[in-house]
C-alpha cells in the first residue's frame, strides 16, 4: 500500500506542474492589470509601469514562471500583490476555516445522506421512496447562495437566534466560534445531501438486487441487518467515490458560501484573489487547491479495499 | 472571611459595569479589506476611509469641498504663488504623547517625496504634474514653509485629496528601523486597533485628541470621537450587509444597494442618509474609432438619448442628469453647467444620414461589476435603437474594462470616474493627448491650455470663465455624454446618532455617536 501511495505521489508531480504552468500563462492571458486595479482610473501610464516594475511584474514571463516555480519548490509562493503577505501562510489560515466547515458538513450530510439514501432503495417506489427522492432533488435544484440567504433571513434577522456576518476562531471561543459556523454548516448540508442521498439509493438499489442479498433473506436475516452487514458495505463504495469528489471540490474553496457568510475562507480569497488579478495568490491557491484534490483521491483510492475487498491498493 | 470577599468581589464587579457599559463600538460595513495603512501608497477608497480616521494632513476638504486647515493654524501664500507657509496649531498630538512639530511634517513629507515610498501622489509634487516642492523649511517648530516652483491652483487640493491620504502627517515611529511602513501613529480621533485580515479592522478613540472648535466639516471642523471603538465588518456581499443591519450584527452601511432603499426607507428601525456624490457617470467615445471619429455620429447618438429618463431609472430616481464633468455639489457648478443635451430624434436622424450612417454595429463594453453601467448600457441601446443606430454591448469583468479603458480599446462604454473635488482635475481626468495616454477620452490641445491655465490661476473669477467654456467645448465636440453623479444612499440603525453622507462619498465616524 505504501507503494502504491508513493507512485501515485510521484504521478502526481507532472499534473502539479501543468496545472501551476497553466494557471500562470492564463491568468497572464486574461486582460486587467494589477497595478491599474490598485491605482484606478486615475494613474498615468508611467505610473502604472512603475508600480508593475515593483511588483516584479516587468521581467518576461518565462523568467517570472522560473522565478516562482523555483521558489515555489522550495515552499515560498511569493508575496501577495495587493497586501505584501506571504502567500502560503495566507492559504493556509484561509484553508484551515473552509477545511472546517466542510469536512463537518460533509461529514454530516453523509451521515444523513447514506441511511436516507437505503431507505429510499429499501422502499423503492412507495411513499417513502418518493419523499425521499423529492426532498434531495428538491436540495439538489436549489442554489447554495439562495439557501444560504435564506437560513441569515430566518434565523439571523428574524428569529435573531444566531449571529448574521463575521467568524470567530474556535481557540478564542468555542461557543461563539460554533454559533458563527451553524448557518454556513447547514446550508452545505442541505446543499451535498442531494447528490449523496440520490447516490445511495442507487448503489443500494443494485445491490439489493443481487443473488447474495436474497441468500441473506433466505437465511432469515432481518432486514436491518441485511441492510446494514451486507448491503451497505456494497453500496458505500460507489458512494465513496462521489465523497471524495465533493471532498475536493468544496475543500478547494465554497467561495459563495463564504461570500454569503463572510467567512475568510480559501475561495473567497481565490475569487477576491481574481477580482485583484493577484497572481501569486492565485498561483498560490490553485496549486494548493490541485494537491488537495491530488490527496483526496488518494486518500479515497487508499479507503476502497476498507469497504470491497475485491479492490487492492496493489 | 469568603463573604468578605465575596463581598469585595461583588463590589468590584459593580464599578466595572458602568465602565464595560459605556464602551460604545460603532460596527460599519466594509465591502473588502484595506489593502494597508500606509496613507496614500497601496491603496483604494477604502484604505483612505479607514487612514483618514488616524491621520491628518496641514489642510483638508471642508464640506463643500473648499481647502480649509487642519493641523495647520494658518495658511500664507506669497504675492508670486510660489511660497506657502503653514503655522501649526499648539497643543497637537500624535498617538503615542509625543507633540507635533514642523520637524514631524518635514520628516512625513521627506519620505512621499521619496520615489520608492510609491506616493500616489508624488507626480503633482515632483514636476510631472501640477508644480514640484523645490524646498521644504522648517525655521522653528511651529512653522513649515513649502517653496513650490511654479503656481499652482491644485498645491493645497493635491494635499487634501483623500486618494494621496490627505498628505497625512505621521510620526517617524511609524517606521520599522529599516525605513519599511509599520503602523500609523497619527493625530486623528482615532489610533490603530485590531486588524483581522478580511474579517475586520478596528480603531480605538485618542483621547489625547485636539479638537478644532465648532462643527464637524468635511474632513476638517471638530472631529472629535464620540464611540470607543470604531469597527469595520468586511462584508463583500451586499445582501448579507443588508441582512447584517436589518438584524443589528452592523450599525451602518455607508453605501446600500440602490435596490434596497425603498426596503429599508419603509422600515422604523432604519434611517436613510442619501447623497449626491462627486462620481461621475458617463457615456465614453472613443474618438479614434472608424465610426466615431464623426462627430456628427457621436452628436447623433448624444441626441438619441433621453438623459434625464435614463438617470432616472438607472438610479431609481435619486438623483438627476447632470450633463457636466463638474459635480453638483461642487461650488464650480452654475447655470451653464445645467446645459446639456435634449433628446430629439429628428436632428439626430438627419445628423447620421449626413454622416453616411447606414446601420453599422457600434460595439460598446458594460460589466456586471457595477449595476449602474450594465443597467446604463442596456438603456442607451434602447434609446439609440429608436433613432435607428445600432448598438451591441459585451458583458466583460470589471479588470478587463478598466484594462482596455487604459489602452483605449474600445468604441464606447458606459463608465463610472471616482470622485475629482477639484473641477481642474474634473476636467484632466478626462482630457488629454491620447498618443501618449490612450484612456483620455477627449484630445483636443486649445482644451489643454485651457485646463493648464485653469490650474495655475488662483482667481476664481477666472477659473470658472473657463470652466464654463470647458461645459460648451465639451458639448461641441462630444467626447462623451456626461449623465450624472451617482447616488450613495447611507443607512444606518436608529441607535446611531450624529451620521451624515458627504457627497465626496467618504464615510466618517467621528462626531458619531451610538446609543
Amino acid at each position: 500500500m505504501i507503494g502504491y501511495a508513493a507512485r501515485r505521489l510521484v504521478a502526481a508531480i507532472p499534473t502539479l506542474l501543468l496545472v501551476a504552468a497553466s494557471v500562470f500563462l492564463l491568468m497572464r492571458l486574461i486582460p486587467g492589470d494589477p497595478a491599474q486595479l490598485m491605482l484606478g482610473d486615475a494613474a498615468t501610464p508611467e505610473e502604472v509601469e512603475a508600480l508593475r516594475r515593483s511588483m516584479g511584474l516587468g521581467e518576461a514571463l518565462p523568467l517570472q514562471f522560473a522565478h516562482w516555480a523555483g521558489a515555489a519548490l522550495t515552499g515560498d509562493l511569493g508575496r501577495s500583490i495587493t497586501n505584501g503577505l506571504p502567500v502560503l501562510p495566507l492559504i493556509l489560515e484561509r484553508f484551515g476555516v473552509t477545511a472546517l466547515i466542510v469536512l463537518v458538513a460533509v461529514g454530516l450530510a453523509v451521515l444523513i445522506a447514506v441511511p436516507l439514501g437505503m431507505l429510499a432503495a429499501w422502499k423503492q417506489n412507495r411513499p417513502a421512496d418518493l419523499a425521499v427522492v423529492g426532498f434531495a432533488t428538491l436540495m439538489l435544484s436549489i442554489p447554495s447562495f439562495w439557501l444560504g440567504l435564506i437560513l441569515l433571513l430566518v434565523f439571523g434577522v428574524w428569529l435573531r437566534w444566531l449571529p448574521v456576518v463575521g467568524f470567530v476562531p474556535f481557540s478564542e471561543d468555542i461557543g461563539a466560534a460554533l454559533a458563527y459556523v451553524v448557518l454556513p454548516i447547514t446550508t452545505l448540508v442541505l446543499i451535498e445531501i442531494g447528490a449523496l442521498t440520490r447516490m445511495a439509493r442507487a448503489a443500494t438499489i443494485d445491490v439489493l438486487r443481487l443473488d447474495y442479498i436474497s441468500h441473506a433473506r433466505a437465511k432469515g436475516l432481518s432486514e436491518f441487518t441485511v441492510l446494514r452487514r451486507h448491503a451497505l458495505p456494497n453500496a458505500f463504495a460507489p458512494t465513496l467515490t462521489l465523497i471524495g469528489l465533493v471532498l475536493g471540490n468544496l475543500l478547494g474553496g465554497i467561495a459563495v458560501i463564504e461570500t454569503v457568510f463572510t467567512l475568510p475562507g480559501l475561495g473567497r480569497l481565490l475569487v477576491e484573489a481574481i477580482f485583484q488579478r493577484d497572481y501569486p495568490v492565485v498561483q498560490g491557491v490553485m496549486l494548493f487547491v490541485a494537491a488537495i484534490y491530488v490527496a483526496v483521491n488518494l486518500f479515497v483510492d487508499l479507503a476502497y479495499p476498507v469497504f470491497d475487498p475485491r479492490v487492492t491498493a496493489e | 472571611m469568603i463573604l468578605r470577599r465575596a463581598a469585595l468581589a461583588l463590589c468590584g464587579l459593580l464599578l466595572a459595569l458602568p465602565a464595560a457599559a459605556q464602551e460604545a463600538t460603532l460596527r460599519a460595513r466594509m465591502n473588502a479589506d484595506i489593502r494597508s495603512t500606509d496613507p496614500g501608497t497601496n491603496r483604494d477608497a477604502n484604505t483612505d476611509t479607514v487612514v483618514l480616521h488616524m491621520v491628518e494632513g496641514l489642510v483638508a476638504f471642508r464640506e463643500d469641498t473648499s481647502i480649509g486647515p487642519l493641523l495647520a493654524e494658518r495658511v500664507d501664500t506669497s504675492e508670486d504663488g510660489l511660497t506657502y507657509t503653514f503655522t501649526l496649531r499648539e497643543g497637537v498630538r500624535f498617538h503615542n504623547g509625543a507633540v507635533l512639530t514642523s520637524a514631524d511634517v518635514k520628516f512625513a513629507w521627506d519620505r512621499y517625496l521619496r520615489r520608492e515610498t510609491n506616493w500616489r501622489c508624488l507626480p503633482e509634487f515632483d514636476g510631472r504634474g501640477a508644480t514640484r516642492v523645490a524646498a521644504i523649511e522648517t525655521p522653528d517648530p511651529r512653522t513649515v514653509v513649502f517653496r513650490i516652483e511654479r503656481p499652482s491652483a491644485l498645491f493645497l487640493t493635491n494635499m487634501a485629496r483623500p486618494d494621496c491620504g490627505g498628505s497625512g502627517i505621521y510620526h517617524r515611529d511609524s517606521l520599522n528601523a529599516d525605513g519599511s511602513w509599520r503602523a500609523p501613529i497619527g493625530t486623528g480621533p482615532f489610533r490603530m486597533g485590531e486588524w483581522r485580515r478580511n474579517q475586520f479592522i478596528e480603531l480605538t478613540r485618542f483621547p489625547g485628541y485636539a479638537a478644532l472648535p465648532g462643527q464637524p466639516d468635511g474632513h476638517t471642523g471638530n472631529k472629535t470621537a464620540l464611540v470607543d471603538r470604531v469597527r469595520w465588518i468586511i462584508i463583500p456581499d451586499s445582501a448579507a450587509a443588508k441582512a447584517a443591519l436589518l438584524s443589528g450584527a452592523i450599525d451602518i452601511d455607508h453605501d446600500i444597494a440602490s435596490q434596497d432603499v425603498q426596503e429599508m426607507r419603509a422600515r422604523s428601525d432604519i434611517r436613510l442618509a442619501p447623497v449626491q456624490s462627486m462620481g461621475m457617470a458617463g457615456l465614453l467615445f472613443q474618438t479614434n474609432d472608424p465610426l466615431l471619429r464623426d462627430v456628427r455620429i457621436r452628436r447623433a447618438i448624444a441626441l438619441s438619448l433621453d438623459a434625464p429618463e435614463l438617470v432616472r431609472a438607472v438610479s431609481d430616481g435619486l438623483v438627476t442628469y447632470n450633463p457636466s464633468v463638474i459635480p453638483s455639489a461642487s461650488p464650480f457648478h452654475g447655470a451653464v453647467q445645467r446645459e446639456g443635451y435634449t433628446r430629439d430624434i429628428p436632428e439626430a436622424q438627419r445628423l447620421l444620414r449626413q454622416a453616411g450612417y447606414r446601420g453599422q454595429t457600434i460595439r460598446m463594453l458594460a460589466t456586471r461589476r457595477y449595476n449602474a453601467i450594465l443597467d446604463m448600457a442596456v438603456l442607451i441601446q434602447a434609446q439609440a435603437a429608436e433613432a435607428g443606430i445600432t448598438l451591441e454591448f459585451e458583458v466583460i469583468d470589471w479588470a478587463t474594462q478598466l484594462d482596455r479603458y487604459t489602452r483605449g480599446d474600445y468604441a464606447m462604454m458606459p463608465f463610472l470616474y471616482s470622485a475629482r473635488l477639484d473641477p481642474s482635475l474634473s476636467y484632466e481626468m478626462v482630457s488629454g493627448p491620447k498618443a501618449s495616454q490612450p484612456r483620455k477620452v477627449w484630445d483636443n490641445p486649445e482644451v489643454e491650455a485651457l485646463l493648464r491655465e485653469s490650474m495655475v490661476t488662483r482667481d476664481t473669477g477666472r477659473r470658472q470663465a473657463i470652466f464654463d467654456q470647458l461645459h460648451r467645448r465639451m458639448l461641441a465636440d462630444v467626447p462623451m455624454v456626461v449623465l450624472y453623479n451617482d447616488a450613495a444612499v447611507g443607512a444606518y440603525r436608529t441607535n446611531v446618532q450624529g451620521y451624515r453622507a458627504w457627497s465626496t462619498g467618504q464615510p466618517r465616524y467621528w462626531g458619531v455617536r451610538i446609543n
